[in-house]
């Protein structure tokens, strides 16, 4: 509890922290806030050429949204996975990148990592305000279920904020870490049904059955994966427009809190270490 | 004698020297250990109270673990036994313009700066006008301070720590900064702080400016204190030990 006021009296200090990465990200750039954006549709672009011209993949249509365009139904997964790799890539980083601010001066150091997620969050409102504007005129019906959309961001965030307290520390006794995650991200978006739908990996699985004579499935280590269910959430709410599947839903929140809790008790343990170890 | 501002008990801080060091995790997965170290102690057993309102030096020569004393009076250290209390906001000044992001603007920075310093946006409004006054760069408080001179850079910096308003202020070396109008300046705030009933801990090689201003001081040698007190006897000491300019 007494960690927690700590926090909280620090909490100027994080919107500080934020506004330091957002307003110094895109300074001195013509295009300026519209940069953010350059990526995740860059990814759309060659993702869609490849994965739904060439390679023919073809995701249902929203129901009951009634909507068909891959590129709209791959941003619907993508943005939210570009968000928690950039948390991780960055979070990664922030103590090891201010190392010259933690051996000066005292704060709570926590406002470091946790100042980066609310950095990539800003971003991820506005490209995500966009995917909305683009999904309402392509003639969904998206906007009722915008607040449950908020929350589902928010309990992404608070997942990616748990797994960037963690590896930050990592970082600092480890700098492989950085390297090494940047390696896992670029694996894992294969990992989760962003750019394939996921009944692809649910039929592959009845194809083969249980794996060595054993009950787990294909689909069931898959299912392991928590960005499978967030991305599943996100697309029902986005792109379908309807309620997302219940356990898929506490399933997200679950992760969110074990994330966030672990990561809060690492960060922690390890916190007035921190000067002494950069 | 007086009421104490910081008390310093026991304190010992000990370091690990490493013989080497590998920070990856082949190393740690190959061998089972990322090092080989053994304890440096920077901090032996030093105790000493800093009276309410004095101004008290830190000297001794370099390595003594001055320096390591003073991060553990800012909390960036924390000491491996024994405590330091103190009694009220305590701030420390041990690099000036920490945290400046050189695309911002002189003002942007003094908010960010403020907030990293701990006060809060109230206080940084209320205080902004006699920050950018303290600091004479009035004329290029909206430009980015990577266009800053050097000077400019450091008075800013000096001009919002100072202002942070503390009871106890610790100082490092930074004295050492800008021109000779502005060090007067600078040590014409710290006698107003003194003036006020504020504390100042000082940590600095000039002993004209210890014996210039402070009233108590304490000298550590190789981690250990020698003697704290008075400041004019304690200097003596110290001067002697080194045996010129006595």
């Amino acid at each position: 509890m007494h960690y927690l006021k700590e926090v909280l009296a620090a909490r100027e200090l994080l919107v500080n922290l934020t506004l330091r990465e957002v307003r110094g990200k895109y300074k001195r750039t013509v295009f300026g806030q519209l940069w953010s954006l350059a990526n995740p549709l860059a990814l759309m672009v060659i993702y869609t050429l490849v994965f739904s011209l060439i390679f023919r993949i073809k995701p249902d249509p929203g129901s009951p949204s009634g909507l068909n365009v891959f590129a709209l139904w791959l941003l619907c997964g993508l943005l939210p996975w570009t968000f928690f790799a950039t948390v991780l890539t960055n979070g990664a980083n922030a103590l090891v990148a201010n190392a010259g601010l933690i051996q000066k001066v005292a704060f709570s150091r926590i406002v470091l990592p946790l100042s980066l997620v609310g950095a990539a969050a800003y971003n991820w409102l506005f490209e995500m305000a966009v995917l909305v504007i683009a999904l309402s005129i392509a003639g969904a019906f998206v906007l009722p279920w915008v607040p449950l959309v908020v929350l589902t961001m928010v309990v992404l965030a608070v997942f990616a904020a748990g797994f960037s307290l963690m590896l930050a520390v990592a970082n600092v006794y480890f700098r492989d870490t950085q390297y090494f995650i940047a390696l896992i991200l670029q694996m894992a978006i294969y990992l989760a049904p962003i750019i394939y739908p996921v009944t692809l990996v649910s039929n592959a699985s009845k194809d083969v059955g249980g794996l060595l004579g054993t009950p787990f499935t294909i689909e069931g280590i898959y299912q392991i994966n928590p960005m499978v269910h967030f991305v599943g959430v996100f697309r029902a709410l986005l792109y379908d427009n309807r309620f997302p599947n219940p356990i898929e839903w506490v399933i997200c929140v679950g992760w969110a809190l074990a994330a966030f809790v672990f990561g809060l008790l690492i960060f922690r343990a390890n916190e007035k270490r921190l000067a002494e170890a950069l | 004698m007086s009421e104490v501002a910081v008390a310093v008990e026991d304190v010992s801080k000990s370091f690990r020297m490493y013989k080497e060091r590998n920070q990856t995790i082949k190393s740690a997965i190959m061998r089972g250990r990322t090092s080989v170290h053994e304890d440096f102690w920077a901090l032996k057993d030093v105790s000493f109270t800093v009276p309410v309102g004095s101004t008290f030096g830190l000297i001794g020569s370099n390595g003594s673990g001055k320096s390591t004393l003073l991060k553990c009076l800012a909390n960036i250290y924390y000491p491996t036994r024994g405590t330091i209390t103190h009694y009220g906001r305590l701030a420390a000044m041990l690099e000036v313009g920490s945290g400046f992001h050189s695309e911002l603007s002189g003002r942007e920075n003094i908010f960010l700066n403020g907030s990293i310093l701990g006060m809060s946006k109230k206080e940084v409004t209320r205080k902004l006008d006699e920050i950018v006054d303290f600091s004479g760069v009035e004329q290029f408080i909206d430009q980015p301070v990577k266009n800053y001179s050097s000077g400019m850079y450091v008075r800013l910096g000096f001009a919002i720590a100072i202002n942070v308003d503390p009871d106890i202020l610790v100082v490092d070396e930074v004295l050492a900064v800008g021109d000779a109008e502005f060090q007067e300046k600078c040590f014409q705030k710290f006698r107003d702080f003194k003036a006020a009933g504020k504390t100042v801990i000082l940590v600095s090689h000039a002993m004209e400016t210890v014996e210039a201003m402070c009233d108590h001081a304490a000298w550590i040698n190789k981690g250990t204190l020698m003697t704290s007190g008075e400041a004019a006897p304690t200097i003596a000491a110290y001067k002697q030990s080194y045996g010129h300019e006595a």
